[in-house]
């Protein structure tokens, strides 16, 4: 499907971005043509390929014993909020 | 010709003078601030940089020394933290403005692990937004400055960390690296730069971009300087499951031991087009250099790499939109003012991620939204699959294989910063690596008739990071000192 200034519109509200109207000509251009340029992968065959999501062995997530480790972090990450209201974040309305 | 080297020109002769107590750290850590108070403002390499706090922690190190403490070889050595590496309580903004004022509660692993061997840091680095670009005009702040021609882009996305070190205004340096963001900077700047292999070092405290691909890599000025940052950092550690105990410090003797009998390919295939003719003749002098030392040079193939820009600019994308969703206004960092919260939301993100940024989040969704993720995503990972293949192959064949790192040596300011295709292109050569998740080197093989850095890249079987630098080490020794130092870390330079 093309990318056009909806599509990018509904791309946006997915991604919780806001794109303000008179950036959404460039963004279609641009992404057009990236788009166009990755097109080259469908002239790969890849039936029975497996997907690579993560190289290594690091595809198998290790365990171990569940432990209680002290984080005593609470007051320095509180420290960064944008809005607080003692030990809560504070946002604005949601309902 | 080459100069005698200083003392202070090598992170093993300042860690050495450092423990012999023949160079105080603070000494030391002197030199370097000095250097960085005149060069850094032009080059601007740095986001955030505090000379108390660096003098602070090179005394410390001298009243270690003094109490008798066994230290690591890195103690006392001036190292420069590209700024997507958390560190407690200074600032860390990834380049970004939704990071403004941000200080991390903790450090991260690699932070840690350096901090404990005694290293002084100089300070934050520029680099690309979110390690997003090849150039470090992404940087929300300002760019950075190539120190061999301040005209030009240093590379990115660890632009600061690589020009940093080439300036000489820090010893040793960290950046990360996803598509080539260590060693293309490094080829542009003329130094070392090393992608280890994926897994070879925890990524705890490195802010995520594209986590299947995301690694931490060293800068330094020689090859065995950057085998002494690997392996202060290497290893496993619980917190980054990707992270493996196969990791193992490099025997530096090791790396002495030259090339004869090793096996080195060159995929003649992805280099048929589009190399810079001065690139090419230097990776024909490096292949001839190291046939002379007795190494076996042959052709290998690669058939898939081309693919590779396609393949990443989908999967990093992909994974960036994830990773970087955690960017809400809510807990830390830039929140714009709103009557609602879907409102925040949104407006925290349009206003906070700069343009780069924006596009690849949109890119990213797009490629994981309901009826292309096939088409898209998952067609990428199973391409991805065909060029870890083809290393596989390759590797099976040689001990390492030899490619240019860039197609081009360092561009102007400007030239590319309008157009997103023809900057992703540019990472054609350090991307296929990146996607097998091999141990990738760019080392400095010489310069260009105008004088700009070109650089090599060397890729490796995993866990071999030590192979790869020996090889260049082999040329190192053999090149003398082709590059010197450029000419602003003596108060020189153009512009």
């Amino acid at each position: 499907m093309p990318i056009d200034a909806k599509v990018v519109h509904q791309v946006a509200t997915l991604a919780r971005l806001h794109v303000d109207p008179s950036e959404e000509p460039r963004l279609v251009k641009e992404l057009t043509a990236i788009l166009s340029y990755v097109e080259q992968l469908q002239a790969l065959d890849v039936s029975g390929i497996e997907p690579t999501s993560q190289v290594g062995e690091g595809a198998k997530a290790p365990l171990r014993e569940d432990q209680v480790k002290p984080c005593d972090v609470r007051d320095e990450a509180l420290a960064q909020a944008p809005d607080r209201d003692g030990d809560y974040f504070r946002v604005p309305q949601v309902v | 010709m080459s100069r005698k080297p200083d003392v202070l020109e090598t992170a093993e002769s300042i860690g050495h003078a450092v423990r012999k107590r023949e160079r105080s750290a603070v000494e030391v850590a002197r030199v370097f601030v000095e250097r960085a108070e005149r060069s850094a403002p032009r080059l601007q390499t740095y986001l955030h940089r505090d000379a108390e706090r660096t003098l602070a922690m090179a005394a410390d190190v001298d009243r270690r020394v003094q109490a008798g403490e066994t230290l690591s070889p890195l103690a006392g050595v001036p190292i420069a933290l590209k700024d997507n590496l958390c560190t407690h309580g200074v600032p860390t903004t990834c380049g970004s403005r939704i990071l403004e004022g941000y200080l991390p509660p903790y450090d991260a692993h690699v932070v840690e692990r350096l901090r404990a061997a005694g290293a002084v840091f100089t300070g934050k680095t520029n680099c690309d937004e979110f390690a997003m670009g090849s150039s470090t005009e992404n940087s929300a702040y300002f760019p950075t400055r190539n120190p061999w021609d301040l005209e030009r882009v240093p590379g990115g996305s660890s632009g600061g960390s690589a020009a940093t070190v080439a300036a000489l205004e820090a010893s040793l340096s960290l950046g990360s690296d996803t598509g080539g963001s260590v060693r293309q900077p490094a080829a542009f700047c003329g130094v070392f730069g090393l992608k280890p292999t994926y897994g070879a070092v925890s990524r705890y405290g490195l802010v995520a971009f594209a986590s299947s691909l995301d690694q931490i890599g060293p800068f330094a000025r020689t090859a065995r300087d950057v085998a002494l940052l690997f392996n202060e950092i290497c290893g496993r550690d619980e917190r980054d499951m990707t992270s493996r105990a196969e990791a193992k410090p490099i025997d530096l003797e090791g790396l002495e031991r030259g090339v004869k009998g090793m096996k080195i390919g060159i995929p003649r295939d992805l280099l048929s087009d589009g190399v810079d003719p001065e690139i090419s003749a230097s990776l024909d002098r490096v292949t001839k250099t190291l046939r002379e030392e007795g190494a076996v040079v042959i052709d290998v193939t690669l058939p898939h790499a081309r693919y590779s820009i396609a393949t990443y600019y989908l999967i990093a994308p992909a994974e960036a939109s994830s990773n970087l969703a955690r960017y809400d206004g809510v807990r830390y960092g830039f929140r714009a003012k709103s009557e609602d919260l879907q409102t925040m939301y949104a407006s925290t993100r349009g206003k906070g991620f700069g343009r780069e940024v924006r596009r690849r989040i949109l890119l990213g969704t797009y490629a994981l939204s309901a009826g292309y993720y096939d088409a898209y995503y998952l067609r990428a990972m199973k391409v991805r699959t065909l060029v870890r293949r083809d290393f596989d192959q390759a590797l099976q064949l040689t001990d390492a294989i030899l490619l240019p790192t860039t197609p081009t040596p360092p561009f102007k300011l400007g030239e590319k910063v309008d157009d997103p295709l023809a900057m992703y292109l540019n990472d054609i050569f350090s991307i296929p690596a990146s996607l097998a998740g091999a141990p990738a080197l760019s080392f400095p093989s010489g310069k260009t008739r105008s004088g700009l850095p070109i650089g090599l890249q060397l890729v490796g079987k995993p866990f071999e990071e030590g192979t790869l630098l020996r090889v260049a080490r082999t040329w190192e020794k053999k090149s003398g000192d082709p590059l010197g130092v450029p000419p602003i870390v003596n108060g020189g330079g153009r512009a």
